[in-house]
């Protein structure tokens, strides 16, 4: 099912087949950057996780229900405060930009998703939301991964994915497709004069010669690293000069998250050739002090994503871009006492975007019907990525994923 | 083997020369006893030790180390050279009693206050520099890789701990169980002030119990996910409880105690923190556990599953004794293997100091600290309570191009600014190398490009990226960059004289020699060719004939730091 990859090379004609052709880092800017295909913006898929476990509790809070202000003292927010979705649930007081883009029909909320058998370890759980696979990493490669594979097996495009920020989260783990990523573009180079630049790309160059062995999963750590630096070369004028000319409609924040954001708004309008961004907001771990520190958190989020859907509103890539967020789990309903709240399990899941049919999906997570005082997930949360998958990629969703989970009506028709 | 005098490499391997009789060395009472083994004693295992259980070595190091002998060599390696620095000087702050804090205005509490952090963060800097100092040093390089071990496996980060002097404490606690029991080391991390912040048992009581440090303590600490239940990580809270900390030392809390009966793992009693850890250490996970991270850490794969069962009963027979467990891993061949020699990728860590080591340079520890923090290791604030991911992870496009930028630093050749700043001509206007379609309107968006804003990194519009002068590591990374740009330390780089002295004179002669002496693994052929018709080229546009270059003072120096500069670039220079 990679119809939306062919009919796009079809249009393209004869320019695309060139760039096949041409070498890797040109290719790509040549086929995406000419006006040409403008109307041929491929579709894109930003995730941003929140990481350490967001407090879904604290997030779309279920006002109506006593057990609510039963399981809640020190993080409780006053149901004045909140900005209400409806006569049972309201978003946090600091994500106002949130709740219009809620109100504009932009805004997907995916209630209760977690999955079986939760598990309650930061990094086990990631790696099952990574792998879409309750193995975790005994799965193979992430979720992102597995789809760049079935999407675009022939794209050796370095940047197809990317992720912006210090750690690679396992989702993007490829043994074919690896991501390339970055913290900050600026950094993104071989620094020097000309002459010293181009006796360092030599390095990569000779990495060059193995073709083939490139084009598999690298046999060794030696193998590993020339592609990777094959990669980064061919990936990093690319980036720079896209982010560096790029000229936002909206003021970003001077944040993590929101000048992460700001680099995917001048990759996707740049064209560069990437499918999936990755980023991430991290703190939400929040074992003692929530109050102060998720509310922070909340203000970041409503300050980052909004300014980003904004800046690329009215733009093709504003049309063919969706954010997803998520994290690897809630917390438990009741606080342990630190002012805080201890591992949890399901919790709600953002989907945004112009092409996004705003709402609320899935159910509220009963707070009266506790597994061992944890919330029972309502949603599989992979039933989000198969929707992804398959309405906004087109990709068979049980091929990538190994199994078949409800498709949602996230998009608009 | 490699043989070149380098003034400081004598200097800092002197004494380990000087007292190399074996007697000196076996007498030593730390060393571990070992069996007779059937592992090689060759440039090859020497320089793979040296590599995997220090920080890298010159050729003068692998020649000491075989002169040495692999038995004295060994024991060295354990015991360390016998020539300690100088410790370092925890001062304690004068913090205002009860009394005094009350007697201050508020403006006064502020300012004292603020004064204690700066001083505590300045103290938690120096430490780190002195740390990194003694990872240069030959000191005792196989103790300072285990207290960086330790560091990745027991974390804590002074992001959360907010206490400079508890994160040197910890530190320090490592240092002093580096190569002993890991048994100890588990009963002393639960009394850690470090752990018990970062892990928020501070605030573990009887009334509240927070499930954090017991959570992690079974889960990365001792048994790995999938040998605990939830109701365990629940009971090993309450056994937990009431330890805490004030000031950066441990104190125990009876009050806050749940001295109830609890269940953990099977056993039932009034457990409290010690008994806890003894459950745990029964476990048969638990040897498996640690066996498996030293494995990886050593051997730079994940290991096979029977390699780790027969590690962990070799560190349960060992009575958790860590030197004991390494000793038997340096004497078993399996450690010398194809899929063990020259597989590994180098952490950032390792990647400053070993380069350090083999440039025979030695930066201000500092200078080092902010290396490997923009390369993504940041000693003190790990990204996680995993700590590291370590192997791949260490590489992604940008981390590597950026080793490259900072080894370059470490020449001289590649300047800060240089890393710090965009191109100018990135920015449009004279660029040549793009095709017509990817014009100005086309990257632009909605909005007329503005004019290129100058190469002096003053980006954007509103709105648009701020320059980064920090590089995203902090201000502490920040200085201690500037620092690498002082010319000072760089003295001691002499490659010109290292290399007349070992007699390379031909192009082919310099890329081999100087290859060698920089890597822990064999240049590529295609690298290799490349780096000579690099020489060749560089040489021709100066009119300097072959087997000449040597003679050139200065331009020889400059043109072998650019040279070491593209080894250290190559993935071979990630590898050891």
């Amino acid at each position: 099912m990679t119809l939306d990859r062919r009919q796009l090379l079809g249009a393209a004609g004869l320019l695309a087949g060139q760039a096949l052709l041409a070498p890797r880092a040109q290719g790509a800017v040549r086929l995406s950057a000419s006006p040409l295909f403008t109307s041929e913006v491929p579709r894109t898929l930003v995730l941003l996780q929140l990481a350490g476990g967001n407090d879904g509790l604290s997030t779309v809070v279920p006002y109506a229900d006593d057990a609510y202000g039963r399981a809640r003292r020190a993080t409780r927010i006053e149901t004045r405060d909140l900005l209400k979705l409806d006569d049972y649930r309201g978003l946090h007081p600091s994500l106002p930009r949130l709740k219009a883009l809620h109100d504009a029909g932009k805004l997907a909320i995916v209630e209760g998703a977690g999955y079986p058998t939760p598990i309650r370890s930061h990094f086990k759980s990631y790696e099952v939301w990574h792998t879409a696979d309750l193995r975790g990493r005994g799965a193979g490669e992430g979720w992102v991964g597995k789809l760049v594979g079935a999407a675009w097996p022939e794209n050796r495009d370095p940047n197809l994915v990317l992720h912006i920020g210090k750690n690679v989260p396992y989702s993007l783990y490829s043994l074919t497709h690896p991501a390339a990523s970055f913290a900050t573009p600026t950094g993104y180079k071989w620094a020097g004069d000309v002459a010293s630049r181009a006796a360092l790309e030599r390095g990569g160059e000779v990495c060059e010669h193995g073709e083939q062995e490139l084009e598999r999963e690298p046999a060794n750590n030696l193998e590993y690293l020339r592609k990777v630096l094959r990669d980064g070369q061919a990936s990093s004028e690319t980036i720079r000069k896209a982010a560096v000319r790029y000229r936002t409609k909206t003021a970003y924040p001077d944040d993590e998250l929101a000048q992460a954001l700001r680099d995917v708004a001048a990759l996707s309008v740049g064209q560069i050739g990437s499918r999936v961004f990755s980023v991430e907001l991290s703190g939400f771990d929040t074992h003692s002090d929530q109050k102060n520190r998720h509310d922070a958190l909340m203000a970041r989020l409503d300050a980052a994503l909004p300014t980003f859907l904004a800046d690329l509103a009215g733009t093709e890539a504003g049309r063919q871009t969706v954010v997803v967020a998520f994290s690897e789990f809630g917390r438990r309903v009741r606080e342990n006492g630190s002012g805080g709240t201890d591992h949890g399990v399901a919790g709600p899941m953002f989907v945004a975007g112009e092409a996004v049919r705003g709402g609320l999906y899935g159910k509220h997570p009963s707070l009266e019907n506790l597994d061992d005082g944890d919330l029972i997930h309502t949603t599989d949360f992979r039933s989000v990525y198969a929707t992804l998958i398959q309405s906004w990629f087109g990709v068979d969703a049980q091929r990538v994923l190994g199994a078949k989970y409800p498709l949602l009506p996230l998009f608009k028709a | 083997m490699f043989r070149h005098s380098s003034r400081l490499a004598l200097l800092l391997f002197a004494a380990s020369l000087g007292l190399a009789g074996p007697g000196a060395a076996s007498a030593s009472p730390q060393a571990p006893a070992r069996a007779p083994t059937s592992a090689p004693w060759d440039a090859r295992a020497a320089e793979h030790l040296l590599n995997r259980a220090a920080f890298g070595a010159t050729g003068v190091e692998v020649d000491a180390a075989i002169a040495l002998g692999r038995e004295a060599f060994l024991a060295r390696l354990f015991t360390g050279t016998g020539r300690p620095r100088p410790a370092f000087e925890l001062s304690q702050p004068e913090r205002p009693s009860r009394e005094e804090r009350r007697a201050m205005s508020e403006e006064e509490r502020r300012r004292t206050y603020q004064r204690l952090r700066r001083a505590d963060n300045e103290q938690l800097l120096s430490y780190t520099g002195w740390w990194f100092d003694g990872m240069v040093s030959d000191e005792h390089p196989l103790r300072e890789r285990m207290v960086l071990f330790w560091h990745g496996f027991f974390t804590s980060s002074a992001r959360e701990v907010k206490n400079g002097e508890a994160m040197i404490r910890q530190n320090q606690l490592f240092r002093a169980h580096a190569l002993g029991s890991y048994a100890e080391l588990l009963h002393a991390i639960v009394r850690d002030p470090a752990m018990l912040v970062y892990l928020n048992n501070t605030k573990n009581t009887r009334a509240a119990p927070n499930e954090n440090l017991a959570r992690e303590l079974m889960e990365l600490f001792s048994l790995g996910e999938g040998h605990y239940t939830e109701q365990d990580v629940k009971e090993a809270a309450r056994a937990l409880t009431g330890y805490t900390q004030l000031d950066a030392n441990f104190v125990f809390n009876r009050r806050q105690h749940d001295g109830g009966t609890k269940t953990v793992l099977g056993v039932t009693g009034e457990l409290d923190a010690d008994k806890l850890v003894d459950i745990l250490l029964a476990q048969d996970a638990c040897p498996r556990w640690v066996a498996g991270k030293l494995l990886e850490h050593f051997e730079g794969r994940v290991p096979p599953a029977p390699r780790v069962e027969r590690y962990a009963k070799v560190l349960r027979a060992a009575n958790w004794r860590i030197d004991a467990f390494l000793g038997t891993l340096f004497d078993d061949p399996e450690f010398y293997s194809p899929e063990v020699v020259g597989q590994r990728i180098v952490g950032p860590v390792e990647f400053m100091v070993a380069n350090c080591r083999r440039l025979e340079v030695l930066p201000p520890g500092g200078v080092l600290a902010a290396g490997a923090s923009l390369l993504g290791q940041q000693v003190f604030g790990p990204p996680n309570v995993k700590g590291w991911d370590g192997g791949r992870a260490w590489i992604t496009t940008s981390t590597f191009l950026q080793r490259g930028n900072i080894a370059g630093m470490l020449l001289g050749v590649t300047r800060l600014e240089d890393i710090f700043k965009e191109d100018p001509d990135l920015f449009g206007a004279e660029d040549s190398t793009m095709e017509p379609a990817m014009d100005d309107e086309s990257m632009g968006g909605d909005e007329p490009m503005e004019p290129a804003p100058g190469p002096a990194g003053s980006t954007g519009t509103e709105g648009g990226r701020k320059p980064r002068q920090d590089l995203g590591g902090g201000r502490g990374v920040s200085a201690g960059l500037r620092l690498m740009e002082a010319p000072r330390w760089r003295r001691e780089l002499d490659l010109r004289g290292r290399l007349k002295a070992c007699g390379a004179g031909l192009d082919a002669e310099l890329v081999d020699q100087l290859g060698k002496d920089l890597l822990a693994v064999e240049l590529s052929p295609e690298a290799r060719q490349a780096l000579v018709e690099y020489l060749r080229a560089e040489r021709t546009a100066r009119d300097i004939a072959e087997g000449r270059l040597l003679d050139q003072r200065a331009y020889g120096e400059a043109i072998l730091r650019q040279l070491a500069h593209l080894i250290l670039s190559l993935p071979e220079a990630q590898l050891n």
